[in-house]
């Protein structure tokens, strides 16, 4: 079924990727997979604490990877308990378990006015949702496999920091913040896409199974941010020159395992278990808006931790650092006003 | 000047994944058409459209390494080197056949090939391979053994039971669910109360990974990874493979329960053939005009192996008590 949210309750969009931490990463490098079944119990999770703030309604993805199925026997479940949960809608979309999937979603969210889109995925799933709609707040919550994008974090806090918002019990200014993003254009906008956190250079010249984790076939990672406790590719700049996610610009950093061009070599997280050495030739701070060309002549552009675009030897490739791209919910602060202006404290009538 | 091969195979090893590929399109394509002219006994379930996955796969294996197949067997055989003659013939039920006519379609087998065999009962390759697996292991030769399963049988007990032998015995398996979304004609969600089958792998410790069954470079890849883990000494894994079936559960099935469109769609946007096509001749490493002549040329081989099996004479009465006990 599909309902516009044209009533005034307070309605939110979820878009839960059933496939993210599924991919070759748990046989090359141990990688952990979040299963379904924790998957829709972070969902209810975030439904009962954001419904306990007000939200009436949430509009859902489809799927067929097993999420909706077992999130409609959870929430029958819960109401044969008699338990308040938001009315949970499904948008009128037929699932082809693809990335489609997610634009798709996006889209009718907007359409459907939802006040937040929550994400459970990994980079990969948030930069999708992104690239379809960046007007909507996101409220992430991550289960993919590296995980710099979402904040690791428990749903009940992400869905009380989402229904504030969503109520209108903080407003936009109080709850939001805005993120930076890289843009990937090549041969002047001929194909174009957007990386959350880091856009990569891969001298393999095919898709395949997507993931990246073999650092000898990496020329350039370019990164909107870099913080030090981060694990993956963007933990090579957050390793040699961190970039918070508020502070202005991004980073390039240009690799080489040529000792003749090698300026130092440095370990790094590369992949979950897998530390690796990574030779360093140069890099530079990214200023926003300036675009920087690929110097690699045939190659992959890896978006966010996956092979994405192709491009060959004849190809003019970009990336130029975009700030104030697209708003999420702050959970941190939202939390922080509500306990600041006693949004949680309901008086007995003695006191 | 023009880019290099971009792809982990040579050239030559390209056009003979698609030769493979094809040969199982052209082969199930014909029994779709013979067996509606009642030509053929017994039942067949055509592997159409899922190609990339078993060539994708076994283009990492030699004959030493084993496979136990499915109902859905035609396509595995192919790709493991099971001779296309021999094959029609068993299907046509004629002397000549890899079971001499007396199995048919789902009990197609050539040891030499390292093929154990098609299976008419569901999931129970599983408990095979385990012991395919062992004797490797104790052999110390570094083969592995691959069992193919449906979605739907991987609800049996006997696949479940699989998954812990070999997770307990660290045995080379790598178990590969073709999911093609439906059990006969019961859709996984209806079916399935966890329909994640990386997260029944984790269940029983070992690492699963899920890919896109319709990209032979997606298989490739991974199957490449897990297949190495195996003979390194790393233990057993689960392969999902998404995937989609051109024809019916079975030749004659009606397919009420799919949606309309669906399989216009499929066939237009997610043919592994199609794609695969797209990324060679995209890559400019092989031209439609060297892939038209493999198409012909398959073409000729199948309209043979057609031709050989009609010819071939039907196995009498005194065939129906050979070849029941096996002389060790």
């Amino acid at each position: 079924m599909r309902t516009a949210a044209t009533t005034q309750e307070p309605c939110i969009g979820i878009i839960a990727n059933p496939v993210s931490a599924r991919d070759i990463r748990r046989i090359v490098a141990n990688a952990g997979n979040l299963q379904i079944t924790d998957r829709v119990s972070m969902l209810m999770r975030l439904l009962g604490a954001a419904g306990s703030v007000g939200v009436g309604r949430a509009l859902m993805m489809p799927d067929s990877g097993g999420v909706s199925a077992m999130l409609i026997r959870s929430m029958a479940r819960e109401h044969e308990l008699q338990h308040a949960f938001p009315k949970l809608e499904f948008l009128d979309m037929a699932p082809t378990t693809t990335v489609n999937d997610t634009f798709k979603a996006a889209r009718m969210m907007r359409e459907a006015c939802v006040k937040v889109i929550v994400v459970l995925g990994g980079d990969g799933t948030h930069r999708a949702v992104v690239r379809e709609c960046r007007d909507i707040p996101l409220a992430g919550m991550s289960t993919g496999t590296n995980n710099a994008f979402p904040e690791l974090r428990e749903p009940t806090i992400t869905g009380l920091a989402v229904g504030l918002y969503a109520t209108g019990q903080l407003s936009a200014a109080q709850a939001l913040v805005t993120n930076k993003l890289l843009e990937v254009s090549i041969n002047d906008g001929e194909r174009r896409d957007i990386a959350l956190v880091d856009a990569v250079i891969s001298r393999d010249r095919f898709i395949g199974s997507r993931a990246l984790w073999k650092m000898d076939s990496l020329s350039a990672v370019y990164l909107s941010f870099a913080e030090p406790q981060a694990l993956g590719l963007s933990s090579i700049g957050g390793l040699l020159q961190p970039v918070s996610r508020q502070a202005p610009g991004g980073l390039a950093i240009h690799l080489s395992d040529d000792p003749a061009l090698r300026k130092l070599q440095l370990m790094a997280p590369i992949a979950p278990g897998m530390v690796r050495p990574v030779g360093i030739a140069h890099w530079q701070t990214m200023p926003a808006n300036q675009a920087f060309a690929v110097a690699q002549g045939a190659g992959v552009v890896a978006l966010d931790g996956e092979r994405e675009l192709t491009f060959g030897s004849g190809d003019r490739v970009q990336i130029t650092l975009r700030e104030n791209a697209f708003p999420t919910v702050d959970v941190a602060t939202c939390l922080q006003l509500a306990a600041d202006q006693g949004l949680f404290r309901h008086f007995s009538p003695q006191t | 000047m023009a880019d290099s091969n971009p792809f982990p195979l040579s050239k030559d090893e390209l056009l003979t994944c698609y030769r493979t590929m094809r040969t199982i399109r052209e082969f199930e394509d014909r029994l779709h058409v013979d067996f509606s002219r009642g030509d053929i006994p017994g039942f067949v379930h055509l592997y159409a459209g899922e190609e990339a996955t078993a060539v994708g796969i076994m283009s990492h294996l030699g004959d030493g390494d084993r496979i136990a197949s499915t109902h859905r067997g035609h396509g595995h055989c192919i790709a493991k080197g099971v001779d296309v003659v021999s094959m029609m013939k068993e299907i046509y039920g004629r002397k000549g056949g890899c079971g001499n006519g007396k199995g048919g379609s789902m009990h197609i087998a050539d040891l030499s090939k390292g093929m154990m065999g098609a299976n008419g009962i569901l999931g129970a390759g599983a408990p095979l391979v385990c012991g395919a697996a062992l004797a490797a292991k104790y052999r110390k030769k570094n083969e592995v053994a691959i069992c193919f399963v449906g979605d739907g049988a991987s609800n049996q007990g006997t696949f479940l039971e699989s998954l812990n032998l070999a997770a307990v015995w660290n045995l080379p398996v790598i178990f590969v669910v073709e999911n093609n979304g439906y059990a006969e004609s019961t859709s996984r969600d209806y079916a399935t109360a966890v329909n994640s089958y990386v997260d029944r792998a984790s269940g029983f410790g070992l690492p699963g990974i899920t890919v896109d069954g319709t990209d032979f470079f997606a298989v490739y890849e991974a199957a490449g990874e897990v297949i190495k883990r195996a003979r390194e000494g790393g233990g057993p894994s689960l392969l999902e493979c998404k995937m989609i079936r051109f024809h019916g559960h079975f030749e004659g099935d009606a397919q009420t329960y799919r949606a309309s469109g669906e399989m216009e769609n499929n066939r237009a946007n997610h043919d592994c053939l199609k794609i695969f096509n797209s990324h060679v001749t995209g890559a400019k490493v092989i031209d439609a005009a060297e892939l038209l002549a493999i198409d012909t040329s398959v073409l000729a081989l199948i309209d043979e192996a057609v031709v050989k099996a009609k010819a071939a004479p039907l196995p009498t009465l005194a065939d129906l008590t050979t070849d029941v006990y096996v002389s060790y």
